[in-house]
């Protein structure tokens, strides 16, 4: 199976776990992830360091994901849970405030 | 209650404006997240996998009702409307937004808090028993004491940056409420030969990844020596521990290389320089602090005491409610009544804004407006009539808090786990729910009788595993969440940390495993009178792994 990746992180003023897209937003959808293959590595650090000059994205890092019926998954289980929001109690995701979306 | 003088509400307003103006540089760009991280932290905020997480300190775990109803409003008001009670008897909310973080330190600075020290590798929260200044058993109030090193820990210039994060705990009882040799510091309060009380020091315990058993390093030190002497180990300890290497940076590493003897010496020779100077501790000051903690006015009771027998009859619930949640008060006609945060199916510790303000209104009226928060994520209402005990349970009843299971199967420590936690490897809650679920059943767990589960996402051990009875530990392997099980942990007096009993379990099985365990102490037991951990202590392992694994 090809080896993809994607980029996330936490927005600074919520918290809330987001994801890079392919236009260079950080988004809520992990589904909207850009995949990063093994071809990309270039782009993939150039996208990481783009992030960090606007320091509005902490503990940014990469994760290995698959895709399963068109969807996004994470391998970790970790992972999982950041993008759906905890099991137990079931709580909504964070969500970005208005004015706290942020691109590259 | 303890109310600040000038110097603590200067200090606590200065450090709320000065976290203020960092989250300001912060959200401007004028800091980055490598210069702001240290700084939040040390101000209680940490980054969790979800959202941003703020660890309020409760000093020594006794609240207000003023500052109940304050934590109320910030879950309300800031946060997701509820609370998480810690194992540090602080509270932690899940969901607050970085720019509301200074209003909300405003908010609690006027209510005489703030969640300074309550990360970072300073002397965090001091805890002491939930029944303190009521407990029949205690022969000394440990509040005072408790104050006294919450004056002198605050900001100490020294001590800011020890080697790794500094805990201390201690119990005016000889029953052990407070887990003190699970501590970096356990004081327990002593007599000595003159009848005088001071405290047996214990040094080098701990849960983590390095589990370790206290150290009595002096056997009675007097109150008025005694930040001397806890300054004398903390500069030891900030001279000697390990910096090189996280995982051996706390106290009890440093006691379990060098050996308690050559540790001993070198706390020895700082006593003998510090003793008597600036640290002694005049009588007067503690005369002064031990009146905050004046007993309230208790009133000459004529119900001294509750049929609890015909109670069960009447209403088989608070019956229930009597026998597990009261605990014996010194004053005749008192009890302390425990607060549940463990009903059937609930998270471990988690209270909602409306019942934070219920329980403020109930402490208010029937409990001399004071409040604790147990080691093990209960409340606790320390002074009640027992003539009033009816109404405060109708109350609780009202607002799903009677839930009469106190230090029974599903009184469960859990911590946040994978479901919160940036450090876990595995989720905590969703245990302990399925566990309190097979066992909700009043009668099972009156059958089962005293018996502490602890849960920990992770080795960090902030759920207390190593203690429990039953301790379960989560990890991953290959990807799935396993359930490690030990027996036999013991936080209280008899001290004990529990032992691995074999291969973890994936999370469906591990109500069935507890079920066996259960199974296999009644069916072992003497009488319904050896509880699980004595039973466990005569039998061993042996027929428990039995059961659990087979005799391969």
């Amino acid at each position: 199976m090809a080896h993809l990746e994607i980029l996330t992180g936490n927005e600074l003023t919520s918290g809330a776990t987001v994801y890079l897209d392919a236009n260079g937003n950080w988004v809520e959808d992990i589904n909207a992830a850009r995949l990063f293959g093994a071809a990309d590595a270039e782009a993939k650090e150039a996208a990481m360091a783009a992030t960090k000059k606007t320091l509005r994205i902490l503990s940014l890092d990469a994760e290995t994901v698959t895709v399963v019926d068109g969807r996004i998954v994470a391998d970790r289980i970790r992972e999982r849970i950041r993008a759906e929001g905890p099991t137990a109690p079931v709580f909504e995701r964070q969500h970005l405030d208005e004015d706290s979306h942020v691109s590259i | 209650m303890y109310r600040y003088d000038e110097f603590d509400a200067a200090f606590v307003s200065a450090r709320t404006a000065q976290f203020s103006d960092q989250v300001r540089r912060r959200l401007s760009g004028e800091l980055n997240e490598d210069q702001f991280r240290p700084l939040r932290l040390m101000n209680g905020l940490y980054l969790q996998l979800h959202a941003y997480m703020l660890r309020i300190a409760v000093p020594y775990g006794t609240l207000s009702s003023r500052q109940m109803r304050m934590l109320a409003h910030i879950a309300r008001t800031y946060d997701r409307g509820y609370g998480h009670f810690t194992t540090r008897q602080n509270i932690q909310f899940n969901w607050p937004k970085l720019r509301d973080i200074p209003k909300i330190l405003e908010e609690l600075a006027s209510v005489e808090m703030h969640a300074i020290q309550t990360s970072g590798n300073c002397i965090r929260n001091v805890t002491t028993d939930q029944f303190a200044g009521a407990a029949a058993d205690e022969i000394i109030d440990p509040r005072p004491i408790a104050e006294i090193m919450r004056q002198w820990s605050s900001l100490h210039p020294e001590f800011t940056y020890l080697p790794r994060k500094f805990k201390i705990a201690l119990t005016g009882s000889p029953n052990d409420r407070a887990a003190i040799k699970f501590h970096d510091i356990g004081l327990m309060a002593a007599t000595n030969g003159a009848g005088d009380i001071g405290w047996q020091v214990y040094v080098g315990g701990g849960l983590g990844r390095t589990p370790m058993i206290g150290k009595l390093i002096n056997g009675y030190v007097p109150n008025e020596h005694l930040l001397a002497y806890l300054e004398s180990i903390l500069r030891v300890y900030n001279r000697y521990g390990r910096r090189d290497n996280k995982y051996k940076a706390r106290i009890k590493i440093l006691v379990h290389e060098e050996g308690l003897e050559t540790i001993k010496g070198q706390v020895e020779e700082e006593f003998a320089q510090v003793r008597g100077g600036v640290l002694t501790l005049p009588q007067t000051e503690l005369d002064r602090i031990s009146s905050y903690f004046a007993p309230p006015a208790f009133a000459t009771q004529s119900v001294l005491s509750l049929d609890v027998a015909k109670e069960k009859i009447l209403d088989p619930a608070y019956g229930r409610f009597l026998d597990r949640n009261l605990f014996a008060h010194r004053q005749p006609g008192y009890a302390s009544l425990t607060v549940s945060l463990k009903p059937i199916g609930g998270a471990p510790g988690d209270a909602t804004d409306a019942q934070m303000d219920a329980v403020a209104d109930i402490a208010e009226r029937y409990s001399f407006d004071e409040l604790r928060v147990t080691h093990e994520q209960n409340l606790v209402l320390p002074h009640v009539a027992l003539s009033d005990v009816r109404a405060v349970y109708d109350a609780l009843v009202t607002v799903e808090l009677a839930d009469a299971n106190a230090g029974q199967i599903t009184d469960m420590i859990a911590c946040p786990g994978l479901d919160f936690c940036a450090l876990a490897n595995a989720r905590s809650i969703p245990i302990a729910q399925e566990i309190s679920r097979r066992f909700a059943a009043p009668e099972r767990q009156k059958q089962i009788g005293d018996l502490k589960i602890k849960i920990s996402g992770c080795i960090n051990a902030c759920g207390h595993h190593h203690v429990g009875h039953i301790g379960i530990l989560g990890v991953e392997k290959k990807g799935t969440e396993l359930y490690q099980i030990t027996l036999g942990g013991d936080a209280t007096e008899n001290a004990a940390v529990g032992k691995i009993l074999g291969p973890g379990f994936v999370a469906e099985e591990v109500p069935d495993v507890i079920e066996k365990l259960v199974e296999t102490y009644i069916a072992n037991r003497q009488g319904t009178d050896e509880p699980f951990i004595a039973a466990f202590r005569r039998l061993g392992e042996a027929p428990f792994k039995e059961a659990l694994y087979g005799n391969a």
